[in-house]
């Protein structure tokens, strides 16, 4: 049984979810969850702490089972299967290592439970263990004890140790919520690389949208148990498909603005719009935009009144702050160096390109 | 470098910090709880257990062992012994049971199950002596059920042995509880997402996590296992060589005015116990230094 690290790809599993749903106690952690995964996809879950991603990674793993609902491996129904028999690769937040064995013992643990008739031989195994360990960038710690490694050294450890069972599903959870900007950012690349070298499915869940947006081909966005979008990172963030996504995912400017005969008004006055804009029907109405989607006008009647309240560099324009006249609100714009406002001053924003969703805002 | 370069140009007077048998502390006040805790270990354990030896050091070799080596005190020694390993193993086993159900699980009653845990350390000895020669004996609640099965509980070495566990139970429970919680359960759904059964990841995730704090529990069972004597003497029916436990062979002495021969069983038990101790100790290096952390 020789390992195949280089190129899985032909393994990688294709996962389908029917209509999950979740509920503990009285609440409602999913609610008919209906998703598809490509094999060899990476896949990001992005929500706030509450919105069910971490419960849903739990289900596709088989560490929790939906209410309703069927789970799809291959298109094979493993809905109640156990974690132990589907065969995937779980990465904790926590990196859950066994700490009473050398970080060698905890990555050959998946295969030394194994049945004596699939067990490899101890060379075998040994020759395996060496191979991830020099696969995570950790292969002269093998005698080393998990107490004794740093944050990012360990969860290279869960890495391994997950990867030795040759899983055809990879699956993470905020794999790196408690390491430092640093590390995490070295992390965030070495994985991607990682997945694309071996070659399987991955799915991780985030609240970091950088993350999510930086390492997935596809983003799944999550809010209350439900989905919001699930799209490539370049349409999450141009196309957000609810206020919530575009409020969630990016920096933005929010509004609240009245829809009424086809136009957006605002304190009685027409706000003139980007061409182009699709409005919503007769109502309230939330308008957003990105900071880098605005400029300064000086004509009055073309965008929002704001008095500037604070600038500061960032990274190559100047991003200014504004308190909108009439409204409770902020407003965050960038504009280039030459020109910048002062604190203090007028400023007429026009936004030049907005999207508009129905409702009210949240409280 | 610095340091042997101007070692010669030390002013007189001021000596070179001297060797010391403790790390340097911020933390101020250790010469006097040091000294405080030395004087009060000496006189509340260790000044009683040296005039046990002294005491025994004034009688000859020949009355030594014709009290302390004699056919009943050495039965007894085997049953206070035995009974207390028996009963520590027992303990072991369900005290780790109970702790973990206290650990794992929600249920009804859960404070209440909590509480029963350390009755035994709030009940008088007597009390349960009683309680179970009550219960055990022959026309008792439990033993009158027994009696035609041929189980005899009272007044034999079985019934020592489940007095022993009763009053050991608490040590096991309480040593392990906070052990077992501070395992994750991320940890076992680890042991399980690669492959591993439930035995598997008790025996071989749980279990070396947990083996220090057991051992512990063990030997705090077993240490107050081979000193009890309150609630042992009421159920073990005291008859030489059959269910005589070696603190009462102390008392027997003692009422003969005997006080030299007291000390010798004592010194006998006091030996075996450390003995055994030390080995529990050892044990438990050995496991810890497997774990470290």
């Amino acid at each position: 049984m020789a390992l195949r690290l280089s190129r899985q790809g032909d393994r990688a599993l294709s996962i389908k979810l029917d209509t999950i749903s979740k509920n503990f106690g009285g609440f409602t952690a999913l609610g008919n969850i209906n998703l598809e995964i490509e094999p060899g996809e990476f896949l990001a879950l992005l929500g706030p702490s509450g919105s069910g991603k971490t419960t849903l990674l739990r289900i596709i793993a088989g560490l929790e089972f939906p209410d309703t609902g069927r789970v799809y491996y291959d298109g094979d129904d493993i809905t109640d299967l156990k974690v132990a028999d589907r065969g995937v690769g779980f990465v904790f937040q926590h990196y859950a290592l066994f700490r009473h064995m050398t970080v060698a013992d905890n990555v050959a643990f998946g295969l030394t439970v194994r049945k004596r008739r699939d067990r490899p031989a101890k060379s075998v195994i040994q020759a395996r263990v060496q191979e991830l360990l020099d696969l995570v960038q950790l292969g002269h710690l093998g005698k080393r004890y998990p107490a004794q490694l740093s944050g990012g050294q360990r969860q290279r450890v869960a890495l391994a140790r997950a990867l030795a069972v040759e899983p055809r599903l990879l699956l993470l959870d905020e794999p790196f919520g408690a390491l430092d900007a640093r590390v995490r950012k070295d992390l965030r690349r070495w994985l991607r690389e990682l997945h694309d070298s071996v070659g399987l499915t991955s799915i991780f869940v985030t609240h970091d949208q950088d993350e999510a947006l930086e390492l997935a081909d596809r983003v799944v966005v999550m809010d209350h148990g439900v989905i919001e979008q699930i799209d490539t990172p370049q349409k999450i963030y141009d196309e957000p498909a609810s206020a919530f996504v575009f409020d969630f995912v990016g920096e933005s400017n929010q509004v609240a603005v009245t829809i009424a005969g086809g136009e957006a008004r605002l304190f009685d006055r027409t706000l003139p719009l980007p061409a182009g804009t699709t409005l919503p029907g007769d109502g309230p109405a939330r308008l957003f935009f990105r900071p880098h989607d605005a400029e300064i006008v000086a004509d009055d009647k073309a965008g929002l009144a704001a008095t500037v309240t604070l600038t500061r560099p960032n990274s190559g324009s100047i991003r200014v702050e504004g308190k909108l006249d009439g409204l409770d609100r902020l407003v965050e714009i960038d504009v280039p160096v030459e020109g910048a406002p002062q604190v203090g001053e007028r400023i007429i924003v026009r936004p030049t390109r907005v999207k508009l969703y129905a409702g009210r805002a949240e409280a | 470098m610095t340091a042997t370069a101007t070692a010669g140009h030390i002013p007189p007077g001021h000596r070179m910090r001297r060797p010391c048998f403790r790390a340097p502390s911020i933390i101020p006040g250790f010469g006097l709880t040091f000294g405080l805790s030395l004087t009060w270990l000496c006189l509340i354990v260790l000044i009683p257990l040296s005039a046990v030896f002294i005491k025994t050091a004034g009688m000859g070799w020949d009355h030594f062992s014709s009290v302390a080596l004699s056919e009943r005190a050495i039965a007894a020694y085997r049953l206070s012994f035995g009974a207390s390993l028996g009963a520590a193993f027992i303990n072991a086993v369900f005290g780790l049971m109970i702790a973990w159900i206290l650990v794992r699980y929600d249920f009804v009653g859960k404070r209440v199950v909590n509480a029963l845990v350390d009755l035994p350390f709030a009940l008088p000895t007597a009390v349960a002596g009683i309680a179970f020669t009550s219960l055990y004996a022959d026309n008792g609640w439990i033993g009158q059920y027994l009696e035609p099965l041929g189980i005899k509980v009272a007044f034999t070495q079985f019934g020592v042995v489940i007095t022993l566990v009763f009053i050991g139970l608490p040590f096991v429970v309480r040593s392990v509880e906070p052990v077992l919680a501070d395992i994750g359960k991320d940890v076992e759904e680890a042991s399980a997402s690669l492959g591993a059964t439930r035995a598997q990841t008790f025996r071989r995730v749980i279990l070396p996590a947990i083996l220090p704090a057991l051992l512990t529990g063990f030997a705090l069972a077993f240490a107050r296992g081979v000193g009890e004597y309150g609630s042992v003497i009421f159920i073990a029916g005291n008859m030489p060589y059959e269910t005589e436990i070696a603190p009462l062979l102390i008392i027997t002495q003692l009422e003969q005015y005997d006080y030299a021969g007291a000390t010798a069983i004592a010194t006998v038990m006091l030996i075996a116990s450390f003995s055994l101790l030390l080995l529990i100790n050892l044990l438990q290096a050995w496991s810890r230094r497997r774990t470290v952390d």
